[in-house]
């Protein structure tokens, strides 16, 4: 088994934009190299356009980078057997409001591979373990931004994955919502999950993460320890502004 | 076996939505209305009422089926991107043929449900104009679904090159329409010269020859469907696929 769970090396992501007078070509992220340690938390931070998106959607396979190599697991991100292991979490998922939470989540655990009671155990064990149990009866369209925060949450944990992949878990939630993600993920995190997530939030990332990439203009700026940000004046907001200006 | 699962479950995802999309129920209301007025009109047919409620109904429900169908072909994978459904789909071990597939099966599942439906509001409404079943009905309606099939797939791979919903329907529409005339293009190519005959040629190697698909044209037993009718059916919609999952292959997201 591979000690990272994620590798990156000299990875380049250019997008290219076809127009009426030939394509234009955006780089989000440049010679790109680090790693995301099995059983760790991992946190990514940068300003809007850093490129954390689409770090995430590298190792999601959802993209394929220009240059360079992308391993999750020692495999790549498009094989089956890296995505078998993957949980993602995107910005803002949509499900279907119509649906109840279980018939969403059915789906998405069809669409992992599971089947049968196997199915209906991993459906069930998914909501019980971000707190839907008591919303089962309702439908999407009657949860808060909370709630479908953790049907996102319940869909990322549907096949057990050793790695989670979540893209501004918090973000738009109210205190206690950020609190109790916040206690589901470091509960994640002591079965051994390696869990990578992005955030605007400094301070939640500073709560939960062991090691933090800062990216600036689609370069890593900076990694940073725990015990880093915990010995420096200002803590971690000192670190990260000091390196994006 | 995993992948033929996958396919399965988005197959059936797929048809459910279709199933209870209130759009799905404005096409109901809107064939039943139509195959209503094909039964104003065979009254103004006199003798030949009976041949004129057939082929008007059973334009009608073809039409209404086609448009359902290159609705869905060309807003689906639209609506998912901007949705950002398709981030838990292909972050998923979900090979693109499988969803390819599931997607396809699934609209043409609804738009077997669709003729089916529309055939029995067709039937019913004929039978109380007192008129039998017309011959060949079944092989008419069959026809209309290999249409469907060849022309929905076509508009899946256009969706996948094309810059709107819009456009994939108008490029499908035109496909559609067009596939109808290639006896005439034929007959042209074999006449014009030059650029403009290998041009004609050119294209219609890219356009289906929908009139094999075309039952009711013939009569008595003729208007069974051959079994080059089907063969070409197949080929047409593989061709389509392969070229879809081609460019899915390649898609970011």
């Amino acid at each position: 088994m591979s000690a990272h769970a994620v590798s990156f090396s000299a990875v380049e992501k250019t997008y290219k934009r076809p127009g009426f007078l030939g394509a234009s070509y955006t780089t989000a992220v440049k010679d790109l190299s680090f790693e995301i340690p099995a059983g760790e938390i991992t946190g990514l931070l940068g300003l809007n356009g850093a490129g954390k998106t689409t770090i995430m959607k590298l190792l999601t396979g959802l993209i394929f980078p220009s240059a360079g190599k992308v391993k999750v697991f020692g495999h790549a991100p498009t094989e089956g057997a890296a995505k078998a292991r993957v949980g993602f979490l995107p910005e803002l998922p949509y499900f279907p409001p119509h649906l109840k939470p279980a018939e969403a989540l059915a789906y998405y655990g069809r669409l992992s591979g599971l089947a049968g009671p196997a199915l209906a155990q991993a459906v069930r064990a998914a909501m019980d373990r971000t707190g839907l149990e008591p919303h089962a009866g309702k439908r999407v369209s009657e949860f808060s931004k909370g709630m479908l925060q953790r049907l996102g949450l319940a869909q990322a944990l549907l096949h057990d994955p050793d790695l989670l992949v979540l893209d501004e878990p918090v973000s738009g939630l109210d205190p206690l919502a950020i609190h109790d993600i916040r206690g589901l993920l470091a509960g994640l995190n002591a079965e051994g999950r390696a869990v990578f997530l992005s955030s605007h939030s400094i301070s939640e990332v500073e709560k939960l993460c062991s090691r933090v990439l800062i990216m600036v203009k689609g370069r890593l700026a900076a990694v940073v320890k725990r015990a880093q940000w915990e010995a420096a004046p200002g803590g971690l907001e000192t670190i990260f502004v000091e390196a994006v200006r | 076996m995993k992948s033929v699962r996958v396919l399965l479950a988005v197959a059936g995802n797929s048809f459910y939505e279709s199933v209870r999309h209130r759009f799905f129920l404005l096409f109901a209301v809107f064939a039943f209305t139509a195959i209503y007025a094909s039964v104003l009109a065979g009254v103004m047919a006199v003798d030949q009422e009976a041949r004129v409620l057939a082929d008007f109904g059973l334009a009608l429900m073809e039409l209404t089926a086609l448009a359902y169908a290159l609705f869905t072909a060309s807003s689906v994978l639209l609506r998912e991107a901007e949705t950002k459904t398709i981030y838990l789909v292909f972050s998923r071990p979900v090979p693109r043929w499988a969803y390819l597939g599931g997607k396809l099966a699934g609209a043409l599942l609804t738009a077997a449900l669709m003729l089916v439906v529309m055939g029995g509001m067709h039937l019913a409404l004929l039978a109380l104009r007192g008129f039998g079943a017309p011959a060949c009905y079944g092989w008419a309606v069959l026809g209309s679904f290999l249409k469907l099939s060849v022309i929905t797939s076509a508009a899946f791979f256009v969706s996948l090159f094309s810059t709107s919903a819009v456009s994939t329907m108008v490029i499908s529409g035109v496909l559609w329409t067009a596939g109808h005339f290639v006896s005439e293009a034929r007959f042209l190519a074999d006449k014009a010269h030059g650029v403009s005959a290998a041009a004609l040629k050119g294209a219609m190697l890219l356009i289906p020859n929908l009139q094999l698909f075309n039952a009711r044209d013939a009569a008595g037993a003729a208007c069974a469907l051959p079994p080059a009718a089907f063969a070409a059916a197949a080929a047409w919609t593989l061709g389509a696929c392969l070229a879809a999952l081609w460019l899915l292959s390649r898609k970011e997201f």
